[in-house]
């Protein structure tokens, strides 16, 4: 896998809610910023899970709103 | 004499369906399976046994759930499974004997020395003297799989037609209505209505109509049929033969030899046909399902794991309690949804089993939600029709939620891996 966590949830991040790259900030809030519909926070996580071969826990995943959160939510899952 | 009605490991073979509830708790025709056995025995005392999970939610409905209830006495034990059709049941006195279908105990009838042994699970106990009490061969009808139902519905409607007394109108049927066929073959209850401009339609089996559900104009009802308490049929539907629909349920478009459980919606157009629907779900406008597949061969249908063949050219979907399809969702024949799942149409069919819990969307598995934002959403949609969500209700949704995580986690596995 190449890049960064962070360049990593970016990228799965623009690829799903199709937002140009540029725009996606660490406090950026998936709904508010990006227009994430409720149906698109759960392929996030499916994304997420895909691209980093995790499991995350739905609820504790669902409760993150921000790019940021959501790196720091991976990191500790990698840990 | 006393007769104690109990569940066996056959259970599972009806899931979706049993989840939620004991197995003698689903319908078939007008009535649920113990409604019909307690008729049947009339004033004879019945104990109800079931699993541990499902006794904190039906332990107060049912007399002996908690294993109160002692078996002191000769006993006649008989299988949750079992339906009672056209007065065929085994007699409350006689000989000790067992009654067996394929490999499953029916009934047994059992003296009080030997009845008194039984404690725990009644099934295991009766497996375990089978063959120390007479057995035979019984033809009483016995519900095996989710379509067993569906194919009896029709038959047990008039049955139940038939037994609380056959025709009568005690509640309103529009001057502009119109009866077509036999008018002795319809009972509409007191506070029930049937709107202008609706056939009902009795030429092949009677339709009742219970208390307080109302039928809407340009309806037309095909019997035999059966509408339950507070339920409406919406405008312009069609409502074909063997349908039973239960209470609190409103339902629209095209409907065929289908039982809808309870508190279920079908608002708009769509089809269904040959499907059992258990409770809360709701099914989107133009929800539709197959029941027929285009070389007439047999339905397979997903149980345990395995794909069975139902035997029947007719079989159409079986979905689980708080389950929910979004508007244009097309399921194939014999097509299995667990409960609470969420099942968005993407254009295609959707998979032919979706485990409890998960989600369908962009034609891919997901998690969903998680349980506590699904248990929530499921007591806002109770309470909009004054039901609450009790913690034991949770405690037993928790627990199905538990047994499927694997089934779930395979399907989300396998999808992301296409």
């Amino acid at each position: 896998m190449e890049g960064s966590v962070e360049e990593r949830v970016k990228k799965v991040v623009s690829k799903q809610l199709k937002v140009q790259p540029e725009k996606i900030k660490n406090e950026s809030d998936f709904v508010k910023d990006l227009g994430a519909e409720s149906i698109q926070s759960l392929e996030l996580v499916a994304a997420f899970e895909q691209e980093f071969d995790i499991t995350m826990d739905e609820e504790a995943a669902l409760d993150v709103k921000t790019v940021g959160k959501a790196i720091d939510f991976i990191q500790n899952l990698l840990k | 004499m006393k007769v104690c009605v109990f569940e066996d490991d056959k259970i599972d073979q009806l899931y979706p369906l049993t989840f939620l509830r004991p197995v003698f708790e689903l319908r078939c025709g007008a009535t649920k399976l113990w409604e019909k056995i307690a008729r049947f025995y009339g004033k004879c005392e019945i104990i109800y046994r079931m699993r541990e999970e499902l006794v904190p939610v039906f332990g107060k409905r049912f007399a002996g759930a908690n294993n109160e209830g002692a078996i002191n006495d000769d006993i006649l034990f008989i299988n949750g499974r079992m339906l009672v059709l056209e007065g065929k049941a085994p007699p409350l006195t006689g000989e000790e004997e067992i009654g067996i279908k394929s490999d499953s105990v029916v009934f047994a009838r059992l003296k009080k020395e030997k009845a008194s042994k039984a404690a725990g699970n009644i099934w295991i106990f009766l497996e375990s003297i089978k063959h120390a009490v007479p057995a035979k061969e019984t033809d009483i009808p016995v519900i095996s799989f989710p379509w067993d139902l569906v194919n009896y519905n029709p038959k047990a409607i008039e049955d139940d037609f038939m037994a609380s007394g056959g025709g009568s109108v005690k509640g309103e049927i529009h001057k502009l209505a119109c009866v077509y066929g036999d008018e002795n073959r319809i009972r509409v209850a007191p506070g029930a209505k049937v709107h202008p401009f609706v056939v009902l339609d009795t030429t092949r089996g009677p339709i009742i109509l219970d208390e307080s559900s109302e039928i809407f104009p340009f309806s037309r009802i095909e019997g035999p049929m059966y509408l339950g308490r507070n339920s409406q049929i919406m405008g312009a539907s069609r409502i074909r033969e063997g349908t039973s629909i239960g209470p609190v349920c409103r339902v629209g478009g095209e409907v065929e030899e289908t039982i809808i459980h309870a508190y279920s919606n079908k608002y708009h157009d769509g089809f269904l046909g040959h499907a059992y629907v258990c409770e809360w779900v709701n099914l989107g406008a133009l929800t539709t399902n197959s029941d027929l597949k285009n070389d007439y061969s047999s339905v397979s249908v997903h149980v345990k794991n395995t794909a069975v063949d139902s035997g029947s050219t007719k079989v159409g979907s079986f979905i689980g309690d708080h389950t929910k399809t979004s508007i244009g969702t097309l399921l194939n024949t014999g097509t299995v949804i667990g409960i609470m799942c969420n099942v968005v149409g993407s254009g295609g069919v959707a998979p032919k089993y979706i485990p409890s819990y998960c989600w369908f969307l962009n034609n891919a598995f997901s998690k969903g939600y998680g349980f506590r934002m699904q248990t929530e959403t499921a007591r806002a949609a109770m309470s909009r029709r004054g039901v609450s969500l009790a913690e034991e209700d949770i405690a037993l949704l928790k627990h199905v939620h538990e047994i499927t995580k694997d089934d779930r986690e395979e399907a989300v596995r396998k999808s992301r891996m296409q």
